[in-house]
């Protein structure tokens, strides 16, 4: 009988049950795209890895040491070519080849470094067996290399043409195209070919190999994985063939399931808006039909019963929402495959994951947040029924002001406690991102309170502006504070962290401003663009050779273990540091000779070393040194935490330098313009004067800031489907009152307007709420990050109006069906409304 | 001097007309179609005279409510004509219509009179500040404290009693100066006390002040405060009173065959 009245009621509310539904699919559809996209990813990554080598056994190559990461510069300790012939002796080896792989970058027709979109642009030996010519032949001297077919339609190169390519520590290289190779689908990366030689010479060292692989003449993987190990010397390992594809598999994993973890939070997000939608849209359906609800009770149905039945709603809600939020999603991981700009070979990867979890999230969901209004309904007194003017009971707001206030304590508490650092879960962003929830949720508890005050000063001008029907739209406004409330809550929660993300975005682009102005020192730099190039002998020369330089002087940058802790380091003369920046010295001497170092205060405060202590550096050749302490200084975000001598760096590690500091008799166009032309050779090279490096830091943060907000845009049109549902059920609450205003003389004009009046001033509230709410977070989080270099608090005032305004605009938008629908009405049917 | 229907149509556009605050000239009102198709009003001619409380009487289904909704601008008539004082309503389209029935036009309804989120006074002035227009100051006054609310104007709808909400629709209605009003059922929901409360109040804003008001009831004590009543049936008009007693209004009542009670 109660699924009955259940089915009934979803019939005769199509459309606002529709409209709930909305922000249900939207929610399931962003954590749905999320899944499939990254599973399609993940499958075609498999596929990729499970191909390529299929035929090696064993891998030869230098014990990984987990502390560096791996750059893309190969391996600091390259295998000889001499233990080929170790190996080949070993029993059970059939045959052994080295591989060399190395950063080389094809310079397009436009004479730029061709992009990859952040794929990895790799140089490598011709293996005969370990990739398939399409068309010519394979390279077999200097100057000769085979392209993936794929890189060479991108740049529009053929066999027989001449080609630039950019590789570490050797100036441009020129080559012909003699081949062009199958690599299948790289994903964006390029991929070039030279003879073993050459390729020796420009990506290693002659003689050496990055590693070794060894087929097997039938011996299983594991035995002669063992019988290899024991004939290579201590610094190198063997490892089977399928551990290689595993750890190459597991690489991509982490940083897919990053990734992933990424995006599933921008869905929560949205999730959470769409929870207080729905949790809105119950209430107010809910209040409308209280007397229908007392009815049932006063006929005997049990209050379980009643709500049973508003939750039986909530579940065929959740299903409709998520079904049509999985096909959404669909559509989404398309969109993001697009996106990404990744081409994919095969069609989407549909598994039970995502549709578990569209169904989990989005009827769990529905129905929590349609539980607490399903279980207000059962407390409606059956009596209610005979009563003409009935209304909810209604929990007194004191009970909510003081859950609120807790919630939104203990939850800047917990912000707090991960802001300074204490993890829970071994997270601080645990900490955070649960005190955050815990503060919008108190909040959202209060506006209801907060609400009556600030919309009557919002709304203060518009009785003056728009006379009676701005009145209406005032009071309207201020009617049900709690209805006003949830539905600007909504909206505060993403505005709220457009503002974190526009606020820190400021910050930080102050405070790199900030840090250019005082502490570079240099008035050019030059740099590979991506960085991973470097800046080779050749460009050096080139730079120093253009009149008017003073100075041009490398900067490098390694990672070691100091005294046993892993850290970055920046390795430079004198000189350099002197030229480069403003260096500030606290204590001690810049003069670090060949074992000396220096290091900033927070360095020396947080490690208790100072001048005169000696620190023992391991360089990532596992090398050890002993280096003294002779000077600490100001902390400078250019030199980081340590300072070391460019000998000591040069005698452990390979990579060629980051960049130049480049210092002139005059820093004018005319100069940047004969820097650039010195450069016209090295095609990876850029020339930035410091207002272009502040230029290139900024864009990189709009870059950023620009890519959330369209994550959170999300949840704003959510939040903005719930203004919709919230004025739509509005008007039909009001129908009688409209049909008077009508009867009355407000024309259809005034009635649109009273509404759209309400409407922007609940989306406005919202969006103050929010932006308050994210100041205070941004500058929380930009006072905890002032160590880390974020020095500068910059509320981008600018911004935050437009977004008020966009909220404005929101609103507006949001009543334009509602009060479509209102002046529509007739009007005597209106006023004979029940 | 009375405009009793059934009345000539030359009477109600020859030199007399002038005195006439609304006019319903041979109008129908036809709902539905087919076996469904009801006729609610069938040919109504009458004049409302100004300066007069005029009742509509009649059983349920009678037409009166319809009569009053066509005349009243709220209801579209399939054909004849409906004038208030010389505009002609059905060649006003939705704007001119609504601007119309703010201008000229008061209304009293049974229920649901005020906007809940205004205060009394708000309320009253309702249709002048829709129009941007400020009430006359002396008038409103007047009117206020001949409905006695003067203690009660800040308050909301919600803060009054049936009563007192229904003197508050009256001076509303009367605030703005219109025309004419038009009264459904004023007292449909008021006990007798408040009741008779509102329709002497009515029927003195008409000997007093010169107000027209129309009124639409099935209540014959009800009826027995207007000037003159007017009978419809089956959408017809069947008989016209001067100067009705509730006694003859009941005695009148029973001639007709009653379907039921209500409206």
């Amino acid at each position: 009988m109660m699924l009955k009245v259940t089915l009934r009621n979803l019939a005769a509310h199509k459309i606002r049950l529709l409209l709930t539904a909305v922000s249900v699919i939207l929610g399931v559809a962003f954590v749905a795209g999320t899944l499939i996209f990254t599973d399609t990813m993940e499958r075609q990554f498999d596929k990729l890895f499970s191909n390529i080598s299929q035929d090696i056994a064993v891998d030869v190559r230098a014990k990984r040491d987990p502390d560096f990461v791996d750059d893309g510069t190969g391996p600091a300790v390259p295998v000889p070519a001499s233990l080929i012939d170790t190996l080949q002796r070993v029993d059970g080896v059939h045959s052994a080849f080295g591989n060399v792989v190395g950063y080389t970058a094809l310079v397009g027709k436009d004479g730029k470094v061709l992009s990859t979109n952040g794929a990895p642009a790799v140089g490598f030996n011709w293996v005969d067996g370990d990739f398939d010519l399409t068309e010519g032949r394979k390279p077999q001297a200097p100057g000769e290399v085979a392209l993936d077919t794929k890189t060479a339609e991108r740049a529009g190169f053929r066999i027989g043409d001449r080609v630039r390519l950019v590789v570490r520590n050797h100036p441009t290289q020129q080559a012909t195209v003699v081949g062009l190779l199958d690599a299948g689908h790289l994903m964006g990366a390029s991929a070039i070919a030279f003879d073993t030689a050459t390729a020796q010479r420009l990506l290693l060292k002659p003689g050496y190999f990055s590693d070794i692989a060894v087929r097997s003449d039938g011996v299983d993987e594991n035995t002669l994985r063992d019988r290899v190990a024991a004939v290579l010397p201590p610094q190198f390992e063997a490892i089977t063939g399928t551990e290689m594809r595993e750890e190459a598999e597991s690489d991509v994993a982490a940083i897919l399931g990053f990734f992933q973890t990424f995006l599933l939070v921008f869905a929560l997000i949205s999730i959470f808006v769409g929870a207080f939608i729905i949790f809105n849209t119950f209430s107010m359906l809910v209040a409308q039909r209280t007397r229908e609800l007392a009815l049932l009770r006063a006929i005997g149905a049990a209050r379980g019963q009643v709500t049973r039945a508003v939750l039986g709603e909530a579940v065929a809600v959740g299903l409709v929402g998520s079904t049509l939020g999985l096909a959404a999603g669909a559509g989404l991981a398309v969109l993001l495959r697009e996106l990404v700009g990744i081409d994919v070979e095969n069609g989407l990867v549909f598994g039970p994951t995502p549709v578990i979890w569209s169904y989990a999230v989005g009827v769990g969901v529905t129905v929590i947040s349609a539980y607490f209004p399903a279980r207000r309904a059962a407390k409606v007194p059956p009596v209610a029924a005979m009563r003409d003017d009935v209304a909810l009971p209604q929990r007194s707001l004191r009970i909510r002001l003081a859950i609120g206030g807790l919630l939104t304590a203990v939850g800047a508490a917990l912000m707090v406690l991960g802001l300074v650092g204490v993890e829970l879960g071994g997270n601080v962003m645990i900490p955070v991102g649960f005190g955050a929830f815990a503060v919008f949720l108190g909040v959202a508890m209060l506006a209801p309170v907060i609400s009556g005050p600030v919309v009557r000063v919002l709304g203060a001008a518009y009785p003056r502006l728009f006379g009676a029907p701005g009145r209406m739209a005032q009071r309207n406004a201020l009617r049900n504070p709690r209805r006003t409330a949830a539905t600007a809550a909504a909206l505060m929660i993403g505005l709220a962290l457009v503002t974190v993300v526009n606020v820190l975005g400021a910050s930080m682009r102050s405070s790199v401003d900030r840090a250019i102005d005082t502490q570079l020192g240099a008035d050019y730099l030059v740099s590979a663009q991506g960085g991973q190039a470097g800046v080779d002998a050749t460009a050096i020369e080139a730079v120093r050779s253009v009149p008017g330089v003073e100075q041009a002087l490398p900067v490098y940058i390694g990672q070691g273990r100091f005294d046993g802790k892993k850290g970055a380091y920046v390795a430079a003369d004198e000189a350099t540091v002197k030229a480069g920046t403003t260096v500030k010295l606290r204590s001690g001497t810049t003069a670090m000779g060949e074992d000396g170092m220096l290091i900033s205060t927070d360095e020396a405060e947080a490690k208790g070393w100072k001048v005169g202590t000696v620190v023992q550096v391991r360089f990532s050749d596992r090398e050890q040194e002993r280096l003294r302490v002779v000077g600490v200084y100001a902390k400078n975000d250019f030199l980081g935490a340590r300072v070391l001598p460019t000998a000591a760096y040069k005698a452990h590690e390979s990579a060629p330098p980051f960049m130049l500091v480049v210092n002139t008799a005059r820093s004018d166009a005319a100069t940047a313009q004969a820097l650039r032309r010195a450069l016209a050779d090295h095609p990876a090279l850029q020339v930035q004067d410091r207002a272009e490096v502040k230029k290139e830091a900024s864009a990189q943060i709009d870059g950023l800031v620009g890519f959330l907000t369209v994550l959170l845009t999300m949840s704003i049109i959510i939040a903005a489907v719930g203004v919709i549902n919230t004025l739509a059920l509005s008007v039909i609450e009001r129908t009688r009152e409209i049909g008077l205003l009508r009867a009355v003389g407000l024309s259809r004009r005034q009635l649109r307007r009273m509404i759209r009046l309400e409407s922007i001033v609940i989306a406005v509230f919202g969006a103050l709420l929010g932006i308050a709410i994210g100041v205070v977070f941004g500058a929380a989080i930009q006072n905890a990050l002032a160590d880390e270099g974020l020095t500068v608090l910059h509320i981008p005032v600018g911004t935050l109006v437009v977004y008020l305004v966009v909220a404005a605009v929101i609103g507006m938008l949001a009543a334009v069906w509602p009060a479509w629908r209102a002046a529509r009405m007739d009007i005597l049917k209106a006023i004979a409304t029940e | 001097m009375t405009y009793s229907a059934p009345i000539t149509e030359e009477a109600l556009t020859g030199p007399e007309a002038g005195d006439l605050a609304a006019r319903a000239l041979q109008i129908t009102k036809v709902y539905g179609s087919g076996d469904a198709r009801v006729t609610a009003l069938d040919g109504v001619t009458l004049g409302i005279p100004r300066g007069r409380f005029t009742a509509i009487m009649g059983p349920s289904g009678s037409g009166k409510s319809t009569l009053m909704h066509c005349m009243a601008g709220l209801d579209s008539i399939d054909s004849g004509r409906v004038l208030i004082g010389d505009v002609e309503l059905n060649k006003l389209d939705d704007k001119r219509l609504t601007r119309l029935r703010r201008d000229k036009i008061g209304f009293i309804f049974q229920a649901f009179n005020l906007v809940p989120t205004l205060t009394a006074l708000e309320n009253i002035t309702l249709p002048m500040d829709i129009a941007g227009r400020k009430p006359d100051k002396e008038w409103l006054d007047q009117v206020i404290d001949t409905v006695g609310l003067r203690p009660r104007l800040g308050h909301r709808p919600s803060e009054l009693s049936g009563g007192q909400q229904q003197r508050v629709a009256c001076a509303r209605a009367l605030a703005s100066k219109p025309e004419i009003i038009f009264a459904d059922e004023p007292t449909g929901n008021l006990d007798s006390r408040s009741g008779s409360e509102v329709l002497e109040f009515l029927r003195d804003s008409v000997r007093r002040m010169g107000q027209t008001i129309v009124m639409v009831t099935h209540d014959p004590a009800a009826a027995a405060y207007a000037d003159e009543v007017i009978f419809l049936s089956d959408g017809r008009i069947t008989d016209t009173m001067v100067e009705p007693t509730a006694v003859k209004v009941l005695e009148r009542m029973k001639g007709f065959d009653l379907p039921g009670g209500g409206a």
